[in-house]
């Protein structure tokens, strides 16, 4: 599981590797038998009762179809039928799946996805960790360290509902039990790599995708005038931290399982699939206060050129940070553009009025509520542009 | 602002603590948020023992997660609105000064989303209204928190005088509870006294 909190890693991590439990790959329709482990599905599955009807839940059925789709081809029809697939709007990094064949995936995640590809990695690795039952594997250990009733009371709630919404200190026992080694995570990246061949994506999407992520995290660093962890705890990438030594295996590997054929990394189809939830992505993306990851991520997007939406985006993003003259520029050559939101008028006007011009702030206020006659900020931005209502 | 401590309660499982509130009792002006913010309550209410933030205060009728009414006294540029739940790796966005009312509603989402670890919160109608005498405005917004998924609905007013931000929000569960005591709520904003310069008509 990728999760993004804090501390509780270091728990594990720095335990060596639990060698001790030998435990056999799963493959569909494998129930549990021993008491440890169908106490452990118990649990899993009253999360997944819950998660059935949360409002976290996206349930766009095209979107739904899409990442399912991705994840079969990668793992084959009869593997994937019996998995159940969550998206969550949670715009954090993050992705897990549970030992009953529950997948949760946060938008966070499909935001910083460039390919098709890059998203298999990931369900790949995920994938692995499945089939090799790390999560019974993290469970014993832990159970070596304390006590079973301390671990059922954290359990209930320590599944998704943890996903962003925690504290370090909250955390402490709960992310540790679905925490992996790094052995794990070693043996996740190599199972991912061989499906990724199999399935005919490019293997190479899988170290990229951590690159991204190591590059996300200097940004993030910098822009808060901090030291980057990506090698030390991996930051809020944590539980999988993409150090560098991660990143040259996974490059070894995938060199070790070249294509037969052409490299499909299936970013025009995963572009295709995200389109219509981007905006609102980036905008749960541009509220986290975070300027370095943020304007990270959004050049990210803009690789291809930047669209009026991204540029919109970026002009928010600037504009809560601060810094006006930048947010102008940004909306101003939104606004330029043909398909530019009507949002962009009202940042535009917004600081230009932070900024002294009267003018040209209640021009482009008087534009966006033209553009925009039902908007629900209406009789704000309209005595701000200065019209009688 | 429920969110850190509801958030403590439902995830490190410890129970709010038994006497966490105090008696406000209706018919005299009180001060509120450590500021200079006065409040004159037509009926009783509750104050949460401890403060959401460093100038910030939490009153209830029925507890906390049923109805809250929350007082921002003259947050100062620089400053968050409430406590950090996480300033390491979360840090909460600062009121600036110079920031006009849609940069403040702004502000207020941030921080929900921030301190509460939920995507789904919306801002509804925004409008221009006096506060305290002053130029200001009220807003309306819905959110839900992760690993809660109570629908909750709220309302703030408020406005930036002598650069400092002056509000009260409150918010409550869309089922019955918004709607029930909104009206509360309201009569407790139209007895806000602040200081600050008088309104001038321009």
């Amino acid at each position: 599981m990728i999760r993004a909190f804090g501390a509780a890693l270091a728990l594990l991590a720095a335990a060596p590797a639990p060698a001790a439990d030998q435990v056999t790959p799963i493959g569909a329709g494998w129930q549990p038998t021993d008491k440890d482990e169908r106490g452990l599905w118990l649990e899993v599955d009253e999360l997944e009762r819950k998660l059935r009807t949360s409002a976290f839940v996206m349930r766009d059925p095209a979107l739904n179809a899409y990442v399912r789709g991705v994840f079969c081809r990668l793992v084959g029809e009869a593997a994937c039928a019996p998995v159940r697939i969550y998206i969550l709007r949670t715009p954090v990094f993050n992705a897990g799946m549970y030992p009953t064949g529950m997948m949760v995936i946060n938008s966070g995640l499909l935001l910083r996805m460039r390919s098709e590809a890059q998203l298999a990695a990931i369900l790949g690795h995920e994938y692995t960790h499945y089939t090799n039952r790390h999560v019974i594997q993290g469970f014993r250990d832990l159970k070596r360290k304390t006590s079973v009733m301390t671990w059922l009371a954290l359990v209930p709630v320590g599944g998704y509902a943890v996903a962003a919404a925690l504290t370090v200190a909250q955390l402490g026992m709960i992310a540790s039990v679905f925490t992996f080694s790094r052995g794990m995570e070693t043996e996740a990246d190599a199972g991912s790599v061989p499906l990724m061949q199999k399935a005919g994506y490019d293997p190479a999407a899988a170290w990229r995708v951590w690159e991204q992520l190591r590059a996300e995290q200097d940004a993030t660093a910098a822009a808060r005038q901090r030291k980057s962890r990506k090698d030390a705890d991996g930051g809020m990438f944590n539980t999988h931290p993409p150090t560098a030594e991660r990143l040259a295996a996974l490059k070894e590997l995938a060199a070790k399982h070249p294509l037969g054929g052409p490299a499909d990394d299936g970013a025009v189809r995963y572009a295709a699939a995200l389109r219509p939830w981007w905006p609102a992505l980036v905008d749960d993306q541009v509220k986290l206060n975070d300027f370095g990851a943020t304007d990270f991520v959004l050049g990210k997007l803009a690789e291809d050129g930047w669209t009026p939406d991204l540029l919109y985006a970026r002009g928010e993003l600037y504009r809560s940070h601060g810094d006006l003259a930048q947010a102008a520029g940004f909306y101003r050559q939104a606004t330029e553009a043909p398909g530019a939101p009507p949002e962009a008028w009202r940042g535009l006007g917004i600081v230009a009025l932070r900024s002294g011009d009267e003018d040209g702030g209640r021009a482009a206020l008087g534009t966006y509520l033209k553009l925009k006659p039902d908007a629900a900020d209406r009789s704000m931005i309209a005595m701000m542009a200065g019209e009688t209502n | 602002m429920r969110k850190v401590a509801m958030l403590a309660a439902a995830l490190a499982l410890v129970a709010a603590p038994a006497g966490a509130y105090k008696l406000v009792a209706h018919g005299a002006r009180v001060a509120v948020a450590k500021s200079e913010m006065t409040i004159d309550p037509p009926i009783d209410w509750n104050r949460q023992q401890s403060r959401p933030g460093r100038n910030a205060e939490a009153w209830t009728l029925d507890g906390i997660p049923l109805n809250e009414v929350t007082f921002y006294g003259g947050i100062e540029g620089g400053k968050a609105l409430f406590k950090e739940v996480d300033k390491k790796n979360k840090p909460l966005p600062v009121f600036k000064s110079t920031m006009l009312t849609p940069d403040v509603v702004q502000l207020f989402e941030a921080s929900y989303r921030i301190a509460g670890g939920s995507s789904l919160f919306e801002v509804g109608a925004v409008e221009p209204a006096e506060f305290a005498g002053h130029k200001g405005f009220r807003f309306r917004y819905a959110f839900t928190l992760e690993g809660e998924e109570v629908k909750r609905l709220g309302e703030g007013a408020g406005a930036v005088v002598g650069g400092k931000l002056w509000l009260i929000t409150y918010e409550a569960p869309a089922i019955h509870y918004f709607d029930h005591n909104l009206a509360d709520y309201r009569a407790l904003v139209a007895s806000a006294r602040i200081p600050g310069p008088q309104v001038t008509v321009e």
